[in-house]
């Protein structure tokens, strides 16, 4: 079981060290350990999160492509569907079944023909357009929804802060 | 059992007691606890197994049960369990088709004829090449071992491992998924949950541990040009019911349906 997910594991490393997806830099830690990746993920054009650079972290199960891997954001975030330690809530993280946050059927969900690359595009659109149905982030949500304009300044925080960056100019 | 009992009413006031993010996690986390404990207990792909061994799974004054496994004792001689982790129908196809193929060769070049047709099919619904190629190659290596010299011991080897086994049941889950799209217009009258047959496919067709049902069995055997009979057993009814995939064939594999639940079975 092991040997197949890793074997898989590294064609994946291949494919995204050869024709990485704009914005993202993806790849394990530690190449001892093919089960734990470090991602960066660009945050996109004009949105709040522009110009950020988000540094998340995969884990994987050891019978991926199964099931599919685990991933949080080291980065501090304040977004919708980011729990407030991180964990991303998205559906293409989620078998059907597996239902946390009752995402609609129609909603993209893990299968074994899915990808890394594939989750983390989708991660990129999530910092996009946020989806305030499935708030992992009752705070955030409540923000994106009733006040733009806060959300928007506490996201360019959260840009700097990703640059390393002081808060404030 | 009271012991079970006592567990599931803990369970369940454990998680009655808890905010709804942690709810959904401690589910998950309990769902692949029971998982574990399934896996720990059974096999894959079991061993073959006397069918009058099944007499003793259930209770001598089970009459409805007891009456059936006689009828089955009368048309089949073994059985062979596979693990009930929702892939148990596509498992025991893989095996069981393989199995027969060993020994009927005329069978097998048309079947291995479809299999590996099956990947063009996919690529034409737009699937991603570069992860669909990795099971369409383990898939296919599978299937030409069988023309080649492969035994029984070493199929069984090759399905008892769970990367081998499980990468071979997504391949098939991908057929099943590809002929119910490429003929839509005729599944779409099956599906009744008001999904379409892309949303259908996308959530109870293509992700692992998903159970089956008649319309899976359907698309599949139509893909592979496969022909199955399956022994219904449940507690309704006075007799066995038989269902043929296609109907009015000449089943190649013969499968066990108890409900939730399939075996393979071998004809006397």
């Amino acid at each position: 079981m092991v040997g197949s997910a890793l074997k898989r594991l590294m064609a994946e490393y291949k494919q995204l060290s050869l024709n990485p997806p704009e914005g993202i830099v993806a790849g394990p830690i530690n190449e001892e350990n093919f089960f734990e990746w470090e991602a960066m993920i660009l945050g996109p054009e004009d949105t709040p999160f522009e110009g950020g650079v988000f540094r998340t972290t995969l884990n994987f199960p050891t019978d991926y492509p199964m099931s599919p891997p685990k991933m949080k954001f080291v980065s501090e975030m304040f977004h919708p569907n980011i729990y407030p330690d991180g964990r991303v809530c998205i559906s293409i993280l989620h078998s059907p079944g597996d239902d946390p946050m009752g995402y609609e059927t129609s909603a993209e969900r893990w299968s074994p023909v899915q990808s890394i690359e594939k989750i983390l595009l989708s991660v990129m659109s999530m910092l996009a357009e946020p989806n305030p149905e499935s708030g992992a982030n009752v705070d955030a949500s409540k923000m994106w929804r009733d006040n733009q304009e806060q959300f928007i300044k506490h996201a360019e925080k959260l840009v700097r802060k990703s640059l390393d960056l002081p808060e404030n100019l | 059992m009271a012991e079970h009992n006592s567990n599931k009413q803990n369970d369940q006031e454990y998680l009655s007691a808890m905010p709804n993010q942690e709810f959904d996690q401690a589910v998950t986390t309990m769902q692949n606890n029971i998982q574990t404990e399934i896996a720990a207990s059974s096999a894959l792909v079991g061993r073959k197994e006397e069918i009058s061994r099944l007499k003793a799974e259930y209770s001598d004054d089970d009459s409805p049960y007891q009456q059936k496994i006689k009828e089955l004792c009368k048309l089949y001689s073994h059985v062979r369990k596979t693990r009930g982790d929702g892939n148990c129908f596509f498992r025991a196809f893989g095996f069981g088709y393989l199995e027969v193929m060993l020994h009927n060769k005329k069978d097998y070049s048309k079947f291995q004829e479809n299999a590996n047709g099956t990947f063009k099919k996919l690529m034409s619904l737009n699937y991603p090449a570069f992860t669909v190629e990795d099971f369409f190659e383990n898939f296919m290596s599978l299937v030409n071992s069988i023309g080649e010299k492969t035994t029984l011991e070493e199929l069984t080897q090759s399905f008892v491992d769970e990367g081998l086994s499980n990468y071979f049941v997504v391949y098939l889950r991908l057929i099943a998924s590809c002929q119910l799209q490429i003929d839509a217009d005729f599944y779409q009258n099956f599906i009744d949950s008001g999904k379409s047959v892309v949303e259908f496919c996308k959530t109870e067709v293509e992700p692992m541990y998903q159970e089956s049902d008649h319309i899976h069995i359907i698309a599949l055997t139509s893909a592979l040009g496969a022909s199955v009979r399956v022994a219904y057993m449940d507690r309704g009814g006075e007799q066995l019911i038989f269902h043929d995939f296609p109907e009015d064939c000449e089943p190649t594999l013969h499968l066990l349906y108890k409900p939730g639940h399939y075996d393979i079975l071998y004809p006397r």
